[in-house]
């Protein structure tokens, strides 16, 4: 009866803070304190703002789209056989970003528990639930990503348990000396923050009482918020020459908490996070569905997600280390950032031609 | 999937297909003949064989009377029927049919659906006429087997639509409770009521409901828990996606909340719609207690239910991937249990978690006497013996009993079966993956439940769709002054319930 | 269709994976309980684990594993040969060093135990006067076995403030600190039982000098807020009489404050406020008197600061900056004028000055 639901505001904020919110978080602490040295949990806050600045941007795209799908509006001016190769570039990245995301997730689970395990059959099953997840809608997704967010979302007050050995001095008073920029880990910084970028596919399943934009900034806000609870917690835990040799800093936070009935609960909260990186991994899929349900009209966006996961799953099978996995997920980061900074002022720039020649919007 | 499908419901149909076939070779079709005039030939030729039909001749006045003897009210007929006619002569008879309680009966089909029905039929030359007389042996209104409650009513529906109308009408009493009767099953012709408080009710999910239950086309519906699964949304799922209850009170409460709620004529249970998954860990009996009572028990439900899905599944992933989660003073306790046990976790867990299935469907069907035996005989002594003889480690023996007990405090019968089984599941799943395998598990239910609705509406009511009002008086019960509105997955036109501030 | 795929799918592979590798099944598992490492002269490590046993049956509580190899990982290879339980450190709750490796340096081996996934970051650092492995082998028999026994009487006395609680998290992050270096406790085998024996103090990851357990307290006090521990105090008292008071549920708060001087001195003030009760004093003072009981104040501040400088005068010597000191010293200067300095040379030239200041909560039930 009521299939066609709109997302609500409620959901799209869940659903975009779950987008953002992955694997990246477990290493964020490290590549800050690597990037920025002392005190580089602020450079949360830099990196937040320009994500805010950019879904503002993206907002003036979404006011003039008048609720039409992005591709409605790129296909009425630009030909399609020009369109097809950005198209088939927005479906590989998205898709490899789907694998890559659910692959390092694994990776790094094999290395905590399971050394020895195939990793490709967690991807697998991991790629089915992806597919089982994307077979339901978009709706469903933020039903799902809702629920999700409750699972997740307690462990925040998990780092009330750091309290008794922080400390500020730790931290220091000097902001951002002795990290080494490097540009290419600037992207991967700004990696654990996309996922906003997809906020362009959903015009068309909100409508005006979604408020779709201030969803995303507010999403964007919560997961600013989250990252920079859990790195400052993490400077003032660890030492700042520690936390630049740990790896995954917070998958150390996790393990050191100890309850009287449990111990080492990173073993079982680690597997939590499956469900934020479900969603990103689906809604990077789901991206890569819709596009190529604009190349191939005729095949039904079930056997499309299935082509397009099965393609991806094939792929993910060449890097099979966790640096390799990181090293392609850093190339695609830096495509994805352009991506999602290109993208939107192509949207833009076509939308302004529009209006300039006065073409109903309606197309 | 395909082939799989049809395969099966060519094995369904075939034995349903060959009785029709059977029948229609001996049996006159009636349905074949609608708007024919009744006649007494025919109805006697349409009861052929039927020796508990009852044929009274009265030929000094020319009256035919016929009735099953054991679907009528003795006293009514004697009185309504049978006294007026050995008291008259045969010009009398005219006179006597005009009165009321004589109904004239002019289609065939309708007379015999009447006597079938538990009417008594009237022939009198070409005249026929039904009387309402019908008094069927019913269950007396008793409390309530599977959903028992300390403070509150205790009476509970019982087989006869016509009693849990009654039982209802008594507690709503408002000419704005609608009964809609349909009818179900080709051979059956089991009767449905559809209530609905008008101006609360939805008409959406009213006229959703009844279209449903329409489209229904099978032989025979025997209980409404056998009925919603003709008419829920997802057939496949293993959630009952209908609250059923057999407590008049928790239904009224249902259709004032704007539910719609559907009785089914032989079955003690109603249901109501559309539900969340979340309604059914809600009973009676936490709004006849203290507010904090009612809350303090609702939360119980919620974390029974974390420990009846979990508990069980946990041991086997711990013990079998995660030794590392076990603080230092259990650790010794669990591995000396063990270590006598020759099989690994999952199997020990599994062995266990089919002994308490056994027992607790054996105590089911056993009389209540016998049950405690079985209760006492397996839950001690198997329970007691397992462990001495080194099949099982006792901290399993408790993590299944209480993951057990945990799933019974779920008042709904159903949902706590469903529960159990998935648990069965997850022990697989933790088996094999340890930890990632309980995510993965978990993951696949919030997604199967993401994707079920109720009459088309979400599932996971409260919580997505994000209601937030609505939790009030689902994850807790609220105070009364607190509850003011009506939940919003019924989408009642009038929203309001409680007026009063304070 | 696509969620019974899906399903089907997934029923597929679980069929046929069922019984992967990585199954650590807890009774056929040894979980280490404790492990310990010392330097042979030849350069050889000895290493030891101890591995509590669940099996009723058996008669010992414990097995005792020793061997010698180059590195602790060759170390567990051979360990592994000699059992038939599969060995694994996810359940290790302490580490002990004999002094000799703790002198030649502790790093190479914190850093393998921080490395692997499985060890927790709340594994116990413990530096042993003598031998660990002997002490680890020998069983006390008043006492529970030996690994459990380590554990948790340095539990309680890291409660009690008596030693820090050091595990691999703090000293990792002390060690990597540039303001701080890491401290552990010592233990040493005292006959019939285990006893504490002060804190050892490391200059990066070598031991390079001892605190006594009689001052650790004070290490305490100048090292941290806490709350609960206690303190026996000497005063000399008039006519070279001692007076003792056990000034015990300790509330201790310090302050750290950093002056700098004209000419590149600079001065270190750690001001502490202690609060507690006096439940044992011998003396000539009237604890009931308001006057009296400031005297004795006084009088404890004085002696505690002096103690306090003492000890810091002793790491100073030792240049080992386990208080933290150098954090404050860092916090109160430019960044590029702390790189500029060589904090390790700068630290025994740094005038520190304890300032203890006692006040005394109640005295018992007793005037």
């Amino acid at each position: 009866m009521k299939t066609e639901e709109k997302l609500s505001p409620f959901h799209s904020v869940i659903l975009i803070h779950m987008i953002q919110t992955g694997v990246a978080l477990f290493s964020l602490p490290r590549v800050l304190a690597v990037q920025f040295g002392t005190n580089g949990w602020l450079a949360v806050f830099l990196f937040g703002a320009i994500v805010a600045i950019h879904i503002w941007l993206m907002s003036y795209v979404y006011r003039h789209s008048g609720g039409r799908s992005i591709f409605d509006i790129l296909e009425q001016s630009i030909p399609k056989f020009v369109l097809s190769p950005v198209y088939i570039g927005l479906i590989c990245v998205w898709a490899m970003l789907c694998c890559l995301v659910s692959k390092e997730y694994i990776l790094i689970f094999k290395m905590v528990a399971f050394p020895t395990t195939n990793p490709m059959i967690f991807e697998l099953v991991v790629n089915l639930l992806t597919l089982w997840l994307l077979g339901m809608g978009v709706y469903n997704i933020a039903k799902a990503a809702t629920v999700f967010f409750w699972f997740v979302i307690w462990m925040v007050f998990l780092l009330t348990f750091f309290y008794g050995e922080f400390r500020w001095a730790r931290l220091t008073p000097f902001v951002f000396q002795g990290g080494e920029l490097k540009m290419k880990e600037l992207y991967s910084i700004y990696a654990a923050f996309f996922g906003y970028e997809l906020v362009l596919l959903l015009f068309p399943y909100a409508n005006p009482q979604t408020k779709l934009m201030r969803a995303a900034m507010a999403g964007n806000g919560l997961t600013v918020a989250v990252y920079l609870y859990t790195c400052l917690i993490a400077f003032g835990f660890f030492s700042l020459q520690q936390l630049k040799e740990m790896l995954f800093p917070v998958l150390d936070l996790l393990a050191y908490i100890k309850l009287p009935f449990i111990e080492r609960i990173e073993n079982l909260l680690y597997g939590f996070f499956l469900f934020t990186i479900l969603i990103t991994a689906v809604m990077y899929v789901w991206s890569a569905k819709e596009v190529s349900r604009r190349m191939f009209p005729r095949i039904k966006g079930g056997v499309l997600g299935f082509i397009i996961l099965t393609l991806a799953y094939l792929v993910s099978y060449i890097p099979d280390v966790l640096s390799e996995v990181l090293d392609w997920l850093q190339i695609f980061s830096v495509i994805e950032f352009w991506i999602a900074f290109g993208l939107p002022a192509l949207v833009g720039l076509v939308l302004l031609v529009q209006r300039r020649r006065g073409q109903p919007s309606n197309g | 999937m395909n082939i799989f499908r049809t395969i099966l419901q060519g094995m369904l149909k075939k034995p349903a297909d060959a009785a029709n076939a059977g029948q229609s070779d001996m049996a006159y079709e009636p349905e074949n003949v609608p708007g024919v005039k009744p006649t007494l030939v025919h109805t006697l030729y349409e009861f052929q064989d039927c020796m508990d039909l009852t044929h009274r001749a009265y030929p000094e006045i020319g009256v035919d009377v016929l009735y099953f003897g054991h679907l009528v009210d003795n006293h009514q007929l004697a009185q309504d029927v049978l006294n007026p006619i050995l008291h008259i002569r045969a010009d009398e008879v005219h006179m006597l049919l005009r009165q009321t309680q004589f109904w004239p009966a002019a289609d065939s089909k309708e007379l015999i659906e009447g006597i079938l029905s538990g009417q008594v039929a009237i022939f009198n030359g070409a005249d026929t006429y039904l009387v309402n007389v019908s008094g069927p042996k019913e269950r007396q209104v008793s409390t309530s087997e599977s959903e028992t409650v300390i403070t509150g009513p205790h009476d509970a529906f019982n087989e006869q639509a016509g009693a849990c109308l009654s039982l209802i009408r008594k507690r709503v009493k408002s000419s704005h409770l609608k009964v809609i009767k349909l009818s179900v099953g080709e051979v059956t012709k089991t009767d449905v009521y559809i209530l609905y408080i008008q101006d609360i009710a939805n008409m959406l999910y009213v006229r959703e409901a009844i279209r449903r239950i329409t489209n229904i086309e099978i032989d025979a519906v025997h209980d409404s828990n056998m009925l919603i699964q003709y008419i829920d949304d997802n057939p496949m799922s293993i959630f009952p996606q209908f609250l059923t209850s057999e407590r008049p009170d928790a239904i009224a409460s249902k259709l004032a909340a704007g539910r719609v709620v559907g009785i089914v004529d032989g079955s003690p249970s109603v249901f109501s719609a559309p539900t969340s998954f979340f309604e059914f860990f809600s009973s009676s009996d936490d709004y006849y207690q203290r507010w904090m009572l009612g809350t303090a028990t609702r939360l119980l439900r919620f974390l029974a239910f974390g420990i009846t899905i979990t508990f069980t599944a946990l041991y086997v992933s711990v013990t079998t991937y995660h030794y590392e989660m076990i603080p230092e003073n259990l650790l010794l306790t669990i591995a000396e249990s063990r270590s006598k046990v020759p099989f690994p976790p999952v199997y020990e867990a599994l062995l266990m978690e089919t002994t308490i299935e056994l027992l607790r469907e054996a105590g089911a069907r056993l009389p209540t006497k016998i049950g405690q035996t079985i209760g006492i005989v397996g839950g001690i002594v198997i329970g007691q013996a397992a462990v001495q003889a080194g099949l099982t480690s006792n901290i399993l023996i408790i993590a299944v009993a209480s993951s057990a007990i945990a799933s019974f405090v779920i008042p709904s019968y159903v949902m706590s079966a469903s529960i159990r089984l998935i648990r069965f599941g997850l022990i697989l799943l933790a088996g094999l993956w340890g930890n990632f395998g309980l995510a993965i598990a978990l993951a696949a239910i919030v997604i199967h439940m993401s994707g079920l609705t109720s009459l088309g509406s979400s599932y996971l009511t409260p919580v997505a769709p994000f209601k937030l009002e609505d939790w009030r008086d689902i994850f807790i019960r609220a105070p009364f002054g607190l509850l003011v509105k009506r939940p919003t997955q019924a989408a009642p036109p009038n929203k309001v319930k409680n007026k009063m501030r304070r | 269709m696509g969620n019974r795929f899906a399903v089907c799918l997934s029923l597929l592979t679980m069929a046929a994976l069922s019984g992967c590798g990585d199954q650590r099944i807890l009774e056929k598992v040894g979980f280490t309980q404790t492990t310990s490492y010392d330097l042979l002269p030849d350069g050889r490590l000895k290493i030891a684990v101890a591995i509590p046993k669940a099996d009723p049956e058996a008669e010992l509580s414990r097995q005792l594993l020793t061997t010698t190899a180059l590195s602790s990982k060759e170390a567990r290879i051979n360990l592994s040969r000699q059992t038939n339980l599969i060995l694994v450190s996810g359940q290790m709750r302490n580490t002990l060093y004999g002094l000799s490796l703790a002198k030649s340096g502790l790093w190479n081996h914190i850093d393998t135990l921080m490395r692997d996934p499985s060890i927790s970051p709340q594994v116990k650092v413990t530096v042993v006067n003598g031998d660990a492995e002997s002490l680890l082998k020998k069983n006390y028999e008043q006492h529970p076995r030996t690994g459990k026994y380590i554990d948790r009487l340095l539990e309680k006395e890291a409660q009690e403030q008596a030693v820090p609680k050091v595990t691999l998290y703090e000293f990792a992050r002390n060690y990597f600190d540039d303001g701080v270096d890491p401290v552990a406790p010592i233990v040493k085998d005292d006959g019939d039982s285990v006893i504490v024996d002060g804190i050892a103090l490391f200059r990066d990851d070598k031991y390079a000098g001892r605190i006594e357990p009689g001052d650790s307290i004070i290490f305490a006090l100048l090292e941290r807020d806490f709350k609960k521990g206690e303190i026996s105090i000497e005063l000399a008292g008039e006519e070279g009489k001692k007076e003792i008071v056990m000034f015990s549920s300790l509330i201790s708060s310090r302050k750290v404050e950093v002056g700098h001087g004209d000419a590149g001195t600079r001065t270190v003030n750690i001001n502490v406020d202690v609060k507690g009760s006096i439940l044992e004093y011998i003396g000539r003072l009237k604890l009931s008197d308001d006057a009296n009981r400031h005297e004795l104040e006084r009088k404890i501040s004085e002696h505690l600061s002096s103690r306090g400088n003492q000890l810091v005068g002793m790491m100073q010597e030792k240049g080992t900056d386990s208080l933290g000191i150098g954090m404050y010293v860092r916090n109160s200067m430019s960044y590029a004028a702390w790189k500029k300095l060589n904090w390790r040379e700068e630290f025994p030239d740094v005038q520190v000055k304890c300032n203890i200041h006692v006040k005394i909560k109640d005295y018992g039930k007793f005037r």
